[in-house]
């Protein structure tokens, strides 16, 4: 078993090393698609869910949902009707880039748990609904997706049985919102990608109404290795409350940056010397943990701190995508502010107004602070902005607008009160 | 209010532009219907095909005019509303002639740290065009890209929506810009994973055009 504390022998098994493991050959001789086999032959459905359940996976796009909770829930089997799969590779979170390396160096892992998540909800067919700003990888998938139809591991009588399921790739074209779940099944049904209001979850009314499952790419990726190795083994990993191997994508002011696997729960000062250190020698300033959306850490709130769901919210902010931005004390947190608020107000789909005007307001706000024409008061107006917006929306993306904003004005308020030139008549005059 | 119906403050688009293709240009070849009809196969309905086919309108017309969309709705069965709707809800379709290379600079936050912003005047300078512009040539458009997810080698852009040129620098850019105006395609870049650098030494991929580390991002001198 592998605790976090150990991660110097850790063994990576989402990305082993091995040479050419993207070709379908070496995959297979390394006991690729031997998992699924067994549970084509050997397993029901609810055993796979079982075991699913037992490993303690949860969802790796951002939410955290535990993953064979969310299996769980398709409902009973209505020959009559579809139901499909939904991969999530639009991965657009400012900072992550993790999922990007998973389908370049082992796609065939992604497409094996695509296949063991389509038996065990009884589907026919996974959408993998990839950005379309990865056109390269897209190919280069389509290529081993091809040849893995040409050995009858997908498609009709896969592997020799009566099944029959179909892996078809979808390619997105620059939205961050599709990301959303109930936005991508909108964008595949070919529509504007504007979120639906749940409830109806997707597993009761997903893409054309049909029951649907949306997973990330990493925690499809996961699948064949519990079915492989049992859920005990997978449970055992890492945090005990969110198991299991992690993609760490680290980015910014780090010697070393990249996409690292690591068990859960690894300490932030322990990922920041495996990723050489801060560059030049200097300090740290400020963490992003887990993308765009999560609330900024400062550097004196990150010792004792693990990466995993408790002990991030602990320290006051969030998991996300594991996707980690190290900024060093150079840095200017009103221009980074600044900059993520044009990430949202760029990718506001527009449909609740709360989010719409209130992204664009946020970005007017801290333009102006950052140009040194802020006022004190601007600081109150935009946490008061927050909270106008959080909870009132669609989706969860004004939410996501609204956290990195409070809490990097609360964090390092002397930097924006510094920008800003006091009020000088009182607010209610 | 008879000033404000004479004069919208926004402004709508023409009803009845003037098209920039002909009709005998407008039409997709037997060998391209017959790609449609896969990806229609693929759907329960034929909606689900939209954004594949006006991915292969863009890659044959360059860009999406009206009658271009027309031309993907009639394909397709779908209104017009439809498919113009789709088009102008992504930012990766274009709906106005771009130049022949559309450089999409990433200035999200790990690449503006990291001298996105950098790149991104110093293309605007060499090629003398501002963000979001053509330049006078008309042979590259700069553009402004949200994150690209591929924030370890930032700084970083992409090229007419294909390969990603990693770890950016004004030097890297002037070889990069001498191939394309030389017509040399870009090679597709696999970066090695630090873990694979340590256990195997070299990037897992030995059918990569070309190979990079992650390497330490320099410092940026602008944010914006
Ligand atoms: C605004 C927004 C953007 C999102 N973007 C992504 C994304 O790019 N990739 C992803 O896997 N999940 C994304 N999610 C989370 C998905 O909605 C969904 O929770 C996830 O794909 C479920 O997969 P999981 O259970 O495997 O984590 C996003 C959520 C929101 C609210
Ligand atoms: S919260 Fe924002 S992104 Fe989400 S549906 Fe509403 S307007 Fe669209
Ligand atoms: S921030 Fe530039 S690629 Fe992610």
């Amino acid at each position: 078993m592998t605790k976090a504390g150990d991660w110097k022998s850790y063994q990576r098994v989402l990305l082993p090393p091995v040479k050419n493991l993207h070709h379908l050959n070496i995959y297979r001789d390394q006991g690729g698609y031997e998992a699924l086999r067994r549970v084509l032959s050997e397993k029901s459905p609810q055993d796979v869910i079982g075991e699913m359940k037992r490993s303690g996976l949860r969802g790796r796009g951002g939410a955290g949902f535990p993953t064979g909770l969310k299996w769980s829930f398709m409902p009973p089997v209505d020959p009559d009707k579809p139901r499909y799969l939904c991969c999530n590779a639009d991965e657009s979170e400012p900072g992550t880039f993790k999922d990007r390396q998973l389908m370049e160096y082992n796609p065939h892992l992604l497409f094996e748990g695509i296949l063991i998540a389509c038996y065990a909800m009884s589907m026919r067919a996974c959408y993998l609904y990839v950005r379309g700003e990865y056109a390269s990888w897209i190919t280069l998938m389509e290529q081993e997706l091809s040849k893995a139809y040409e050995a009858k591991l997908v498609g009709e009588n896969m592997m020799g049985t009566q099944q029959h399921m179909d892996i078809i790739i979808h390619k997105g074209a620059g939205a961050y919102i599709c990301g959303e779940e109930t936005s991508l099944m909108e964008s595949l049904e070919g529509k504007r990608a504007y979120p639906r209001i749940k409830p109806p979850f997707p597993a009761q009314s997903g893409i054309w109404g049909a029951p649907t499952t949306i997973n990330n790419v990493e925690t499809l990726a996961c699948a064949p290795l519990i079915m492989e190795r049992g859920g005990g083994w997978f449970a055992g990993i890492g945090a005990e409350k969110n198991p299991g191997p992690l993609l760490y994508g680290i980015s910014g002011h780090v010697n070393r940056p990249g996409v690292y696997e690591y068990p859960t729960g690894m300490l932030i000062t322990d990922l920041l010397e495996i990723a050489g250190g801060m560059r030049g020698g200097k300090k740290l300033k400020a963490l992003v943990p887990g993308g765009a959306s999560v609330p900024v850490l400062r550097a004196d709130m990150i010792d004792g701190v693990t990466m995993d769901i408790e002990s991030l919210k602990e320290s006051g902010s969030m998991l996300g995508t594991a996707g980690m931005l190290f900024l060093d004390e150079d840095t200017d947190m009103v221009a980074f502010l600044r900059r993520v608020a044009r990430f949202y107000h760029h990718e506001s789909c527009g449909q609740c107004t709360p989010c719409r005007e209130g992204t664009g307001w946020m970005e007017n706000l801290i333009t102006r602070i950052d140009d040194g024409e802020g006022n004190l008061r601007d600081l109150d107006l935009l946490l008061d902005l927050c909270d106008q917006m959080e909870g009132r929306t669609v989706c969860a993306l004004a939410d996501a607008a609204a956290w990195p904003v409070r809490n990097t004005i609360n964090r390092f308020r002397d930097d924006f009160e510094r920008r800003c030139r006091p009020s000088s008549w009182a607010v209610n005059a | 209010m008879a000033d404000f119906i004479r004069n919208p403050v926004v402004r709508l688009p023409d009803p009845d532009p003037e098209p920039h293709f002909s009709s005998d240009e407008l039409n997709f070849t037997s060998d391209e219907k017959d790609r449609i009809s896969a990806w229609v196969r693929q759907y329960p309905t034929s909606d689900g095909a939209v954004m594949w086919t006006l991915w292969l309108a863009q890659e044959k017309f360059g860009f999406l005019p009206p009658e271009v969309l027309q031309l993907v709705a009639t394909e397709l069965g779908l209104p017009y509303a439809q498919v113009y709707g789709v088009a102008t809800f992504y930012t990766q379709y274009y709906k106005e002639k771009k130049g022949a290379f559309v450089l999409d600079v990433c200035t999200c936050f790990s690449c503006q740290f990291t001298g996105g912003y950098d790149i991104l005047a110093y293309l605007e300078e060499k090629l003398k065009v501002k963000r979001g512009h053509t330049s006078p040539c008309g042979r590259f458009t700069v553009q402004e890209a949200e994150c690209l997810g591929a924030c370890g080698s930032a700084p970083m852009m992409q090229v007419n929506n294909g390969p990603y040129a990693h770890h950016l620098t004004p030097e890297k850019i002037d070889t990069l810009i001498q191939a394309m105006e030389t017509g040399q395609p870009l090679p597709f870049v696999s970066i090695t994973l630090p873990q694979d650098e340590d256990e195997m030494g070299d990037n897992r991929r030995s059918d990569a055009d070309a190979i990079e580390s992650y390497q330490t991002p320099p410092q940026s001198k602008r944010t914006q």
